[in-house]
């Protein structure tokens, strides 16, 4: 990873990029924060790494219009402080965001726990440019709220991880800060009761913007880092809500009554700064590497109690985003080698499969990546995937072998 | 004309009629010259071209079939819903087949638990809204038009509407599809989950106006209804001053459910269909509704009040009643109903600016209607800064005629200026294609131009649609001789 280029302008990036593609064609890789390079198959060796961090300018910022325009390369925490001046924000949680930069973000579509109250990056990515494979600076979208002229190249890149353009520009659409928030924290015995309540909470009187669900030690993890003095018994359900003073003091109340009934052993607030902790904490699980292998499920929302019971009773730490049907799950120390690890995984992953959806492995040692489903089970539309690389990307330079082409 | 336009009509034989009517059945195919009249335009009624057949599939089997035969054949195709686009998406350039979806109208599976529904492409907007009537959740996207509009049409156009402020666009709600790809292959895009692994093609074929694969079911969100709303009505002097409170709204970070204005030419129109009671010496309305929790929504209606009050609105009114609320957005949603009424025939645009810009580009609307001596009525979705400046006159005179196609130009030019874009909901069509070079590079164009290659080939899936190249040799399209004369609803 030495040896970077480092382009101060788009223009430049774009120069390098053509020059690469009519000469020495060697792979490429673009880099931001270098939070999530992991994410993928390992792909070719001696790719020349492409580091945005220099392309950090806010283009434009007119807060009036609730829209921001800026480089790719600038980190998550000096974008959400800008626009904090102006009481806005990107209402996504986005770990490690005092590396991670918004063009990083957008390419692995990372999200957190307010995705079940706010959305993803397809929510708010109005406009994108970036560099193709052959050096070409590219647009699509515009810097307006609404629009429809041309394809939606925003959707596009979004989740592509480099490897159908290096972003160099985004206009993102804002919201409001909430002026606070505060959590239900709620330890349960078994996980029937949470399903039970959780669907009580689909016709609820409040609008939670987070329905979490702990299980195994994530929950004692997380309970830690909240600094609150919380019981880790597990599982344990969280709700978030967010808000004027009186509106999240009227939501608590009404959640604790809806919750009540359903098996509940204690219902903790969590306000103030242990809520800003407890926030934290939620959005970071998924980066606390420490364990041999992370990954990410997506299935029907009503199977996901279902998967976590069976997830713990393998030794899996679970995080359940319950009101999107994402699950991130960190195995056990245990499963120390390959065949262990595929072993715990290929249950889970079946079971992903029939619910609906999907198991993608997040982060393993790279040793174990060419046996493990770094990109999921194939979509049956991957073969159109791969062909659009194939057309945009010809002579496969961006991020070769680490995720569709893989 | 396009080149394809010219290619010869005789491509479509009875034998050809006979293999299409062995796959769908004798009652779903339409080839007589009066039956197919109906087809040659939708909403966009300017430019006129006739299929050579229409075809009702009632699966998706079949809408491979019909691909695959078209391709066999070399015929080109387009897909239609209820036909209500304004930019004229469904033209079947060239003639060829055109397939109507609307007999494929079925809600296939509604999972509140799961908070999604699948259903086919064909059902009218609001019969899902209907549907899910007491379920505590709802279809987000709310077109005007969505009374005749379908999902499918929705899905390929993008559309917004009222409501999309708050809860975003159509791709906002849309979770996968299963298509009909070009060369009749059937594939599945995303599903009921979210996060499918690998690319966001279901989000790339939203908008796509059909130039990628024709929709033939679709996963769609569904949204928890709000837990209460207020409605109001400010009412203004002046176009300018209504234009400036809905910048103060959100500068001030309130992002209302739906922000809609409605000048004086619009009101009077309305108030003589609808009597509601609209003030009929007010330059403009805006209809307001903030959602949310009940112990919340009193404050922010009370905040946007004050706002109006400090922009010199006249007066803000509440709608008392459930039904008082229902007759605003009926009156809102059949605005274009009215118009017939102010002149025999009028066009919509549909131009997007940052809503910081609403007071400069109205002011602009209203000094090119000056200039071109053309009059021009607005209803709006003002909160998203997407203008519908609706310009009124006589298609029989084309000295007019003329004019309005300058002053329509001279508007979208300006929103172009100001930041904006040419199009917010209804789409490139064939009606704004000489745009696309003005809001994008070659550069840019190229990209677009690699995607539909790679999807579309040989071009025949909706012919002459949206990129200024995709009819195939050169910047070719549908010059516009005509403006758009009016929706037929
Ligand atoms: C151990 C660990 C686990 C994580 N797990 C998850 C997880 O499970 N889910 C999740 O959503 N997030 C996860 N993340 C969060 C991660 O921090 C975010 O994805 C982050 O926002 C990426 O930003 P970055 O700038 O650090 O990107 P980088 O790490 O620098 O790059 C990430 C990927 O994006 C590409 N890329 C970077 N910049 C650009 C650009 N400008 N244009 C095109 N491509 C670009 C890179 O080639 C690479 O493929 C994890 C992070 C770590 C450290
Ligand atoms: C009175 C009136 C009010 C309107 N208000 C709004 C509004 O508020 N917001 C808004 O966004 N639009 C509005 N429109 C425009 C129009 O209603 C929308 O564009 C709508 O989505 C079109 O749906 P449709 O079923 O009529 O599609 P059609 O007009 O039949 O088709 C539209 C486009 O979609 C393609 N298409 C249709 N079905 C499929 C399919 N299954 N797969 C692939 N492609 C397909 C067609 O080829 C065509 O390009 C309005 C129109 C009218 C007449």
């Amino acid at each position: 990873m030495t040896n970077a280029f480092t382009p101060a302008t788009q223009t430049e990036l774009a120069r390098f990029v053509a020059e690469n593609a009519q000469g020495a064609k060697r792979p490429l890789t673009p880099v931001g924060g270098r939070t999530a390079l992991h994410f993928g198959y390992a792909g070719k060796d001696g790719a020349q790494v492409v580091d945005l961090h220099g392309l950090s300018k806010v283009i434009d910022y007119p807060a009036r219009d609730m829209t921001v325009t800026v480089e790719a390369g600038l980190r998550i925490d000096e974008l959400q402080t800008l626009l904090r001046t102006e009481r806005q924000r990107l209402p996504i949680d986005i770990a490690q965001s005092a590396r991670a930069t918004i063009g990083g973000a957008i390419a692995t579509n990372t999200s957190g726990p307010r995705r079940f109250g706010h959305g993803t990056f397809r929510d708010y990515v109005i406009g994108i440019s970036a560099v193709d494979a052959h050096g070409k600076l590219f647009k699509g979208g515009g810097r307006v709220v609404k629009n429809v002229a041309g394809y939606d190249l925003c959707k596009l890149l979004t989740g592509s991880r480099g490897s159908l353009g290096i972003i160099s520009q985004v206009t993102l659409k804002l919201r409001p800060v909430a002026e606070t928030s505060a959590f239900l924290w709620c330890p349960f015995e078994i996980f029937a009761e949470v399903e039970n309540a959780l669907g009580r909470l689909l016709q609820s009187d409040a609008r939670p913007v987070a329905l979490e669900v702990l299980a195994g030690s994530a929950a004692h993890l997380i309970a830690n880092e909240a600094r609150a003095g919380l019981p880790s018994a597990s599982p344990v359900l969280c709700v978030g809500v967010e808000g004027t003073p009186q509106e999240v003091e009227w939501q608590l109340d009404r959640l604790r009554k809806e919750i009540t009934p359903y098996g509940v052993q204690d219902l903790i607030r969590v306000e103030g700064e242990s809520a800003e902790h407890l926030w934290t904490a939620l959005t970071e699980f998924q980066t606390s590497a420490d364990d041999p292998l992370t990954f990410q499920a997506n299935l029907l929302p009503s199977r996901c109690m279902e998967f976590a019971d069976a997830a713990v009773k393998l030794g899996v730490s679970v995080q359940v985003h319950a009101g999107n049907g994402i699950v991130i799950g960190q195995l056990p120390e245990e499963a120390a080698t390959v065949e262990q690890a595929l072993a715990a995984l290929s249950s889970l992953r079946q079971f992903a499969r029939q619910a609906k959806g999907n198991l993608q492995v997040l982060h393993c040692d790279p040793e174990w990546k060419s046996r493990m489903p770094m990109c999921g089970d194939p979509e049956p539309a991957w073969p159109l995937m791969r062909q659009l690389k194939q057309s945009l990307d010809p002579h496969g330079l961006l991020n070769p072998g680490r995720f569709i082409d893989a | 004309m396009s080149a394809l336009a010219d290619a010869p009509a005789h491509l479509v034989t009875a034998a050809f009629l006979d293999k299409l009517r062995s796959i769908v059945g004798d009652g779903n195919v339409l080839a007589q010259a009066e039956e197919l009249l109906v087809y040659e335009c939708d909403g966009y009624v300017v430019e006129k071209q006739t299929p050579d057949a229409v075809v009702f599939p009632t699966t998706t089997e079949q809408v491979s079939q019909i691909v695959k035969l078209c391709n066999a054949h070399h015929i080109p195709f387009v897909p239609r819903g209820a036909g209500t686009s304004l930019a004229g998406g469904c033209l079947p350039i060239g003639g060829g087949v055109m397939l109507a979806l609307t007999r494929m109208k079925q809600i296939l599976e509604v999972s509140v638990r799961d908070r999604y529904a699948v259903v086919q492409p064909g059902l009218v907007n609001v019969h899902l809204t209907q549907r899910l009537k007491g379920t505590g959740y709802h279809y987000a996207p709310d077109p005007s038009s969505q009374g005749a509009c379908t999902v499918g049409g929705n899905f390929a156009t993008n559309s917004g509407g009222p409501h999309t402020l708050k809860y975003g666009v159509t791709v906002n709600h849309v979770l996968g599809a299963e298509v009909v790809l070009p060369d009749g292959s059937v594939v599945e895009l995303g599903g009921p989950v979210e996060d499918s692994p690998g690319y966001d093609l279901t989000g790339l074929f939203v908008g796509s106006e059909g130039t990628l694969g024709i929709c033939t079911k679709l996963y769609v969100r569904l949204t928890r209804d709000p837990a209460a709303y207020r409605t109001m009505l400010g009412v203004f002097e002046t176009v300018d001053d209504a234009t400036q409170a809905i910048s103060s709204i959100i500068g001030a970070g309130i992002v209302p459910a739906a922000l809609e204005l409605m000048d004086q030419g619009i009101v009077q129109a309305l108030e003589q269909a609808f009597h509601f009671g609209f003030p009929l010496d007010a330059g403009a309305v805006l209809l307001i509704e903030v959602d949310g929790l009940e112990v919340a929504v009193d404050d922010e209606a009370e905040r946007i009040t004050t706002l109006c009050l400090a922009n010199m609105a006249r007066e803000v009114r509440r709608a008392k009643t459930a039904q008082e609320r229902q007759l605003l957005w009926k009156c809102r949603k059949q605005a274009f109903g009215a118009i017939g009424r102010l002149s025999p025939s009028y066009c919509t645009q549909d131009g997007v600016v940052p809503r910081t810009r609403l007071p400069e580009i109205l002011r602009f609307i209203t000094d090119c209607g000056l200039r071109h001596n053309i009059r021009i009525v607005n209803v709006f979705h003002a909160g998203d800064g997407n203008i519908h400046p609706i310009l009124l006159f006589d298609e029989r005179d084309k000295e007019q005629v003329e004019r309005v196609l300058k002053a329509s130009d001279e508007i979208l030019e300006k929103c172009i200026d100001l930041g904006g874009s040419v199009t917010g909901e209804h789409g490139i069509g064939v009606e704004k294609i000489s745009f696309m070079n003005k809001l994008f590079t070659p550069e840019d164009l190229a990209v677009m131009q690699s995607i539909h290659d790679c999807f579309n080939p040989d071009g025949q899936c909706s012919p002459g649609k949206m990129l200024p190249t995709s009819a195939g040799c050169g910047n070719e399209y549908v010059p516009r001789k005509n403006p758009g004369r009016k929706a037929s609803l």
